[in-house]
């Protein structure tokens, strides 16, 4: 009996040694791992720290978590008041108005995974803020903030767009000059000139225009950067808009022999359209078709009615777009491979302002192609909003 | 009777060439090279039509049109913007300011903005 009792207290020594070592172990290891841990933040925290671009980290009460000095710096504040607050008493005034907005997008915050967006604090500073939703599969987690400090470079595109744009006016007074001067001699407003003059005076005549126009496209880019080129949205009948084009256009397509098949139908919605710009548009596509589509090809216009927008279409039997060029034809100064070596004119402005215009329609454009076959452009804007029948009375 | 025309244009190539193609379509011409002066002939020579540039030492060619527009004298005398500006903006700040029409130059040959002027005075 003694004896098993000795036994029976030796085991139980022995198992309580046991659970001592192994005790010991565990917090060894739950030691080093809290030492990675600390090592691992520190790090994340000394490269967050040292980011030029500003970092926030919201939890899901949209109280700030992690600010990084450029952050704190945009606010002005100090790290101390800042962090635990909510993020909204930070952002009171209307210079944070854009950020705000912004942050706050709950649509966006259900739709999406991150987005990006431009946001001006006042008129001292232009951030490029990306904003990133953390969840898992349970709950949101909260919300990271990445801010991208783009002041200098907003200023340098001010500053070259406003540039741009007084040299195009200002060349266009030496051009009037020319333009006035060669009329009138062709005119014969100063006497007689002899067949061989005018000859040579008509062909710098065109020149002198395909220059006016080249600086009406540098004009309307340098105002599509500015994003101050759509002037007025309002609903109206984009096939009004493709028949005037069309209109205007019968000269050069008789030049150049080309037929133009039109198929345009009856009682089309409106679409909320700026109608000068949809113009120029239509215009630049019109033109294109007609230019890199030989003498005696064909060109379909036709618009369609879709649900939610009007799609429209022109298709030639053109030189088409070389596979390799699809992707940047809608880049500025771009010009196709196939077509610089026809010696046709054209400034590689067209279709980028075209673009611009669609997008800024919040339409879509998009072509289909083959070289030595054709080219079709597409394009669709968005119907004008229905007006419920409180606003019609 | 000749129609008399203002020509209010501060090139003075430009000036030169619109004043040669006036005469030679029979009509007769005034000119002036900046707002000021431009505002002073108004009132002065009364002119049929006035054929005004926006950029403009001085006093600029909108400022001209409003207090042309303004004085009771000569406010009935139309008056053709003829600029090199020519954006959206800037031709509906013309038209509201009382332009018969907005003529942008690089875009209109000497003919073309006579027969603006002939359609004005007819």
């Amino acid at each position: 009996m003694y004896e098993e009792q000795t036994n029976f207290k030796e085991t139980k020594e022995e198992a309580l040694r046991r659970v001592r070592v192994a005790l010991l172990n565990i917090l060894e290891d739950t030691d080093e791992s809290r030492k990675e841990a600390v090592n691992e933040r520190n790090k994340t925290m000394a490269i967050i720290e040292n980011l030029t671009d500003g970092i926030l980290l919201l939890n899901k009460r949209n109280e700030v978590e992690i600010i990084s000095p450029p952050v704190v710096d945009f606010f002005r504040k100090e790290e101390a008041e800042v962090v635990g607050k909510n993020i909204a008493e930070l952002l009171e005034g209307e210079d944070f108005k854009k950020l705000k907005d912004i942050l706050f997008d709950d649509e966006a915050k259900k739709t999406k995974v991150a987005f990006r967006q431009e946001a001006s604090i006042g008129e001292r500073l232009d951030l490029e803020v990306t904003t990133v939703f953390l969840k898992d599969e349970v709950e949101e987690r909260g919300v990271l903030i990445i801010f991208h400090d783009v002041t200098r470079d907003k200023l340098v595109e001010r500053m070259k767009t406003e540039f741009v744009s007084i040299a195009a006016h200002q060349l266009r007074t030496p051009l009037s000059a020319i333009k006035w001067t060669l009329r009138m001699v062709l005119d014969g407003d100063t006497g007689e000139i002899s067949a061989e003059q005018r000859d040579l005076l008509e062909k710098t005549y065109v020149s002198n225009e395909r220059m006016i126009s080249l600086i009406n496209d540098l004009l309307n880019v340098s105002r599509i950067e500015e994003g101050r080129f759509l002037y007025k949205q309002e609903p109206g009948r984009l096939e009004e808009v493709v028949r005037t084009v069309i209109e205007s256009s019968q000269e050069l397509l008789k030049m150049r022999k080309i037929v133009l098949s039109e198929d345009i139908p009856e009682g089309l919605p409106l679409v909320e359209i700026d109608k000068e710009k949809i113009y120029l548009a239509v215009q630049n596509l019109l033109e294109n078709a007609a230019k890199y589509t030989p003498e005696g090809g064909s060109i379909d216009i036709s618009l369609e009615k879709h649900e939610t927008e009007v799609v429209f279409m022109i298709k030639d039997s053109g030189v088409g777009i070389p596979e390799s060029d699809h992707e940047r034809i809608f880049t500025k100064f771009f010009r196709g491979e196939n077509v610089i070596k026809m010696e046709t004119e054209g400034s590689g402005l067209g279709l980028y302002t075209t673009r611009n215009i669609i997008n800024a329609h919040r339409g879509k454009i998009w072509f289909e192609s083959k070289e030595g076959k054709g080219t079709a452009f597409y394009f669709s804007l968005p119907l004008a909003r229905q007006k419920t029948s409180e606003e019609k009375s | 009777m000749f129609k008399k025309i203002l020509l209010i244009e501060d090139d003075k190539f430009l000036r030169e060439l619109m004043n040669k193609k006036l005469l030679l379509m029979g009509y007769d011409v005034v000119s002036a090279a900046d707002g000021e002066s431009g505002l002073v002939m108004i009132k002065e020579s009364k002119p049929d039509v006035v054929l005004l540039d926006l950029i403009l030492p001085g006093i600029n060619g909108f400022e001209v049109l409003e207090k042309a527009k303004k004085d009771p004298e000569t406010a009935n005398i139309p008056v053709i913007i003829l600029s090199n500006l020519g954006q959206s903006e800037d031709i509906e700040k013309g038209l509201k300011l009382g332009a018969k029409d907005f003529l942008v130059k690089a875009h209109f040959t000497p003919q073309e903005i006579i027969n603006k002027l002939k359609a004005i005075l007819d």
